[in-house]
């Protein structure tokens, strides 16, 4: 029989999608969630830095990036919503582990490293998808959004997305349970997005903060998104993908290594 | 390696404190239908999963048509199909999706495909159910889903771990049918694991008994049977008083006797038919009414007590379930 390798990364893709259009309630947390934070969050805390005042709006404008809070905050949100569906879908291996499918792979011929990163490819495209659903509605609030930005703003979503399902493989393939991972999202996930600059700026930060903020991968992904859908950011986008690009090939190369070490002992 | 599809040498599984399979070795024919039978914890399971090349063997070698499971697993893994234990199955897509993407992730493309899987879920008579997604599925028809999968790259070994749990009798049934069929019509070897004796009977031609990581016997069911003796007796007494072996009196008639719950005990012999007088004299003389006798062949069984001195029914109780690593 004459393997055709490249078969089983389509097929990865293919089976994500497919299940994704089977799993509804996935989109509950991975569109509204984002949406959530950008009416409930973004509205209320939009209007504490609303004073009707020019002189003052704008010195608060100069705080964030020279942007309103709510266009401030939807782009994170956007950067957002891609790196919380991608850790997840990453970690979601378990549940492939739990469920067996894991093992069915495992025993398959084709190389292992197509397999994860067709499961990578397959659910960034579906989170492209739901960040488009977010950013749509994001045109609706904000006036200061620009639409011919909207494809590069993608290609850095793209990115951060494998190089955070790739992690979440990685860290997947070390763990036998479910037990650990609300844990893991607390621990990981949350602190990640509050020093990633998509709430406040990188800028403002305390000094030690803005150290992790600099080796945070979703830090160059919120600039370079913000960037590319406003005009404005903390960085120059060129040095955001750069790093982002490094950061994310870390991590396939770490998930690569652990999930071709995965036998059914770990 | 000749007529020999698998071949395990001086195989050893150590997991951190427990010795899971101990210095096993057997060699399995093309075309037979090869089972493992033992208690729940026994390492079947374990020796399976070194054939799959989902584990690496502490010592000892194990051959798939030649090739070693550790130095050249690919090769390994695509002469092979595997039906696990536990479910398998994609729940989110449908009976063909599985399928497909089982197909795919084999280098099988297009009509071929197509043709393959439809010829699959006919053979386990899923066919109607192709496009229902299997969460609805029972378990009956999932396991026989698994077993369209694993045949779907024509594979020359089929594995099937514990293939009957957790079945209903009438689904039992249905599987052991296409186990049959498999070997008959696909010509594919067979390798399988089981605690159920009935089914180790039925389906093997060839048993190996494993006991804590050991095996313990090897052989066709009958050579197996034939180790036990020929019948047990079983008589039962009006008197739990009287339920007792006479194992003086009846030196030289029987193999062994045991006395077992209601003033029962049983008798292994040779022959039942020429030794059930002698036997009624002994006990009438004793003065002991019998209410009940039964003979039969012995299954495997008291094969199992005869080897282990528990039964294996009993074992299945005591021992744990192995932490589950997944």
């Amino acid at each position: 029989m004459d393997l055709k390798p490249l078969n089983a990364f389509y097929v990865m893709i293919y089976r994500q999608v497919r299940r994704f259009l089977r799993a509804r309630s996935r989109v509950v947390v991975t569109v509204v969630q984002p949406i959530l934070w950008i009416f409930l969050f973004g509205m209320g805390m939009g209007n504490v830095f609303n004073f009707q005042n020019p002189m003052v709006d704008y010195f608060i404008k100069q705080q964030f990036n020279g942007l309103d809070y709510i266009t401030f905050l939807l782009t994170g949100v956007v950067a957002m919503s891609i790196f919380v569906g991608s850790f997840i879908s990453g970690v979601s291996v378990i549940f492939d582990k739990q469920f067996g499918f894991l093992k069915e792979t495992l025993v398959s011929p084709a190389p292992r490293e197509l397999i994860l990163l067709g499961r990578a490819v397959g659910d960034s495209l579906v989170l492209m998808i739901n960040a488009m659903i977010v950013l749509g509605l994001g045109f609706l609030i904000s006036n200061e959004l620009r639409p011919e930005g909207i494809p590069l703003a993608m290609l850095y979503a793209f990115i951060l997305s494998i190089g955070f399902s790739s992690l979440g493989i990685a860290i997947a393939s070390k763990m036998s349970s479910m037990e650990g991972f609300q844990m893991l999202m607390n621990l990981i996930v949350m602190p990640l997005q509050f020093v990633s600059g998509i709430f406040f700026p990188v800028e403002r930060m305390p000094e030690w903060m803005q150290l992790i903020a600099k080796v945070n991968p979703l830090t160059y992904a919120v600039d370079g998104i913000r960037y590319w859908l406003t005009g404005r950011s903390s960085f120059n986008p060129i040095i955001d993908i750069t790093l982002l690009l490094i950061l994310s090939s870390i991590s396939i190369v770490i998930a690569i290594w652990s999930f071709r070490k995965a036998t059914i002992e770990e | 390696m000749g007529d020999y599809i698998i071949s395990v040498e001086g195989l050893v599984k150590r997991f951190k404190d427990v010795v899971a399979v101990d210095n096993i070795s057997f060699k399995v024919r093309r075309g037979e239908i090869y089972g493992l039978l033992g208690p729940n914890g026994a390492g079947k399971t374990t020796t399976i999963n070194i054939l799959i090349t989902l584990l690496k063997p502490t010592s000892g070698k194990a051959f798939i048509d030649g090739i070693d499971v550790v130095e050249e697993p690919d090769k390994v893994r695509k002469k092979i199909g595997v039906v696990f234990q536990d479910p398998t199955l994609d729940n989110f897509l449908t009976a063909y999706e599985n399928l497909y993407i089982h197909g795919r992730i084999y280098g099988l493309s297009g009509r071929e495909l197509d043709e393959r899987i439809k010829e699959a879920l006919e053979f386990v008579e899923l066919r109607q159910y192709a496009n229902k997604v299997v969460r609805y599925f029972s378990g009956g028809m999932r396991r026989r889903l698994e077993i369209a999968r694993a045949l779907l790259h024509e594979p020359e070994i089929l594995f099937l771990d514990e293939p009957t749990i957790g079945l209903d009798p009438q689904s039992r049934n249905k599987v052991w049918e296409y186990v049959g069929s498999v070997r008959r019509e696909k010509g594919v070897t067979i390798f399988m694991t089981t605690h159920y004796m009935d089914e180790a009977e039925f389906l093997c031609d060839r048993i190996a008994v494993m006991d804590h990581g050991k095996i313990i016997a090897e052989g066709s069911p009958e050579e197996l049977k034939s180790m036990v003796g020929s019948d047990i007796i079983i008589m039962k007494f009006n008197d739990s008083q009287r339920a007792v072996c006479l194992e003086d009196s009846l030196n030289g008639v029987i193999r062994s006797c045991r006395p077992i719950s209601g003033n029962r005990i049983e008798l292994v012999v040779t022959d039942a038919v020429k030794v059930l007088p002698k036997i009624f004299e002994v006990f009438e003389r004793r003065g002991a009414v019998i209410d009940e006798v039964s003979y039969r062949r012995p299954t495997l069984n008291e094969v199992f007590l005869y080897l282990t001195g528990r039964e294996l029914r009993d074992s299945l109780e005591e021992s744990p379930r192995p932490t589950r690593r997944w």
